[in-house]
Order: C-alpha cells, then sequence, then structure tokens
C-alpha cells in the first residue's frame, strides 16, 4: 500500500472511530487533534518520519477504540449543547 | 373512547352509588344492557334527590332528556364518527428507503457540498473538479466522501473514494449503487 494511501485510510478510520465517542468533549477534540495533525505533517517527506507518525497513528486509533467501549460502559447524561429540539405533536 | 369505554365509566359511577340503585336496576332491565348501565347513575339520582344532593342536575331532568344527552355523548365518542377528529391516521413504516431520482441525487450532493465549509458555493457546480477547481486536499477529500456516506447510508470503499473527484462521479456512482436510472 502506498504511503498516501495508507495515510488517508487511516485518516479516515480515526474519523471514523472518534465520532462513535460518547462524551462530547472528547469526541470534539478527537476531531480536532485528528484534523489538525494530518494538516500539520502533510509536508512531511522524510519516509522515516512518516513511518513513525503512521504507526503512533495507528495506536492512537487502537486507544480510541478501547475508549469508545469504555465510554459506552460507563455513559453520562447527554451535554445541554448536544440536545436537539425535538418538536412535539402539541408544540405545532 | 369506545362506546364501552363510556359505558364502563358510567357503570363504575353507579356502582358507587348506594342501594337505590339495585331498585332502578331491576326497573330498567327490559332496556338494553348497554343503556341500563349509563342511565343508571341519572335515574337512580332522581328517585332518591331527598338523600343525595350530590348530582342534582339531573334531578330536573327527565328520562328522556337523559336518554338524548347520553345517545348525543355515545355518538360523539362513536368510533367510526371520530375517527377523523381524535385519531391520527397511523403511518406503517417500512424500512425502506425514499425513492431516488437522479434529480434528487443530484440536489443532495451538491447541498451536502454546500454545507460543506471549504467549498466556495458560488464557483461549485456539478463538474467542478475538487482538488484542482474548488480548491480541495486530499484529505477535504476524504471528508467530502465521508459526508457522502452518511448522506446516502452506504459505504464507499477507499479504491472506489479516490476516483470520485468531481460531484457529477459521486452523482453517477451513487446511481449506480441505488439501482437508479432515471
Amino acid at each position: 500500500m502506498s504511503t498516501r494511501r495508507q495515510a488517508i485510510t487511516l485518516y479516515r478510520n480515526l474519523l471514523r472511530e472518534s465520532e462513535k465517542l460518547p462524551a462530547y468533549n472528547f469526541r470534539m477534540y478527537a476531531a480536532r487533534k485528528i484534523r489538525d495533525t494530518f494538516r500539520a505533517n502533510r509536508v512531511i517527506n522524510d519516509f522515516k518520519e512518516i513511518d513513525r507518525l503512521v504507526a503512533s497513528g495507528k495506536e492512537s486509533l487502537e486507544l480510541i477504540r478501547r475508549q469508545v467501549i469504555i465510554g459506552h460502559l460507563y455513559t453520562t447524561d447527554k451535554l445541554v449543547i448536544e440536545q436537539k429540539k425535538t418538536l412535539r405533536p402539541s408544540d405545532d | 373512547m369506545s362506546f364501552t369505554q363510556v359505558a364502563r365509566s358510567c357503570g363504575r359511577f353507579a356502582a358507587a352509588l348506594s342501594t337505590a340503585r339495585l331498585a332502578s336496576a331491576v326497573a330498567l332491565q327490559s332496556q338494553s344492557r348497554m343503556m341500563h348501565r349509563i342511565a343508571v347513575p341519572a335515574i337512580s339520582t332522581m328517585l332518591t334527590q331527598n338523600k343525595f344532593t350530590l348530582r342534582h342536575y339531573s334531578a330536573r331532568n327527565t328520562i328522556e332528556e337523559i336518554e338524548h344527552r347520553v345517545l348525543k355523548v355515545v355518538s360523539a365518542y362513536d368510533k367510526d364518527s371520530c375517527r377523523g377528529r381524535w385519531q391520527t391516521q397511523s403511518v406503517r413504516s417500512y424500512s425502506a428507503k425514499p425513492p431516488l431520482s437522479l434529480k434528487l441525487i443530484n440536489e443532495r450532493v451538491l447541498l451536502v457540498l454546500k454545507l460543506y465549509d471549504k467549498v466556495d458555493p458560488s464557483k461549485l457546480n456539478v463538474d467542478s473538479h475538487f482538488i484542482n477547481d474548488l480548491g480541495l486536499d486530499s484529505l477535504d477529500h476524504v471528508e467530502v466522501i465521508m459526508a457522502m456516506e452518511d448522506e446516502f447510508g452506504f459505504e464507499i470503499p477507499d479504491s472506489d473514494a479516490e476516483k470520485l473527484l468531481k460531484p457529477a462521479d459521486i452523482i453517477k456512482y451513487v446511481a449506480d449503487k441505488e439501482d437508479v436510472y432515471e
């Protein structure tokens, strides 16, 4: 697999997995961190450095997967900002 | 509320009243069972109005008036005539997606792109290239494809995703996947 393809797949998997985090703050932090880190590191040309970063990205992916499971075991109430306003029939 | 429920609640109220109920119940046995149960509370109070002032309003009414009133209430709660007003038509939701057409796919794809903050809606059209015309990079492209996956509810594998470089490609891909030809 080419390095480029590998990085893009990793990016995608990280974003998809981070969406599943149940805690709002972790979820938002993860999405922001993933986007910013990939964008900051896109100029790197050194293959060794890229391999190292991809490996650490994979570790982070595993970490996020674990945290998703743990987060679902110990859920808390949603934050106020997460609650969508739903229309009840009486509201019309 | 159905006829039976009305009748039942009237009957329950009747049971709460005193023994006078029994006498009137016997007198009314010739009537149909339902009518007897509805009419009982009013009549029993009428018969024993010296003792009970609880429902004095019915004491002034004749049996005809009571019958008329009860029938009016019953017809108001009648199942068939109240269907339009009281019950909402239940919609069966089979878990099928709404039907798609090429035009609809087109609109949805463009809407998703317009809502993506890095795309300039004024430059956007069906044939604009994501990377060359719209100025997105490969990471943005991944996010666009993810947004399309969320919009249309199926997964686009990486090998296909990297070929989808224009909104037109996405529209064609989605139409192929969903078997939409017109």
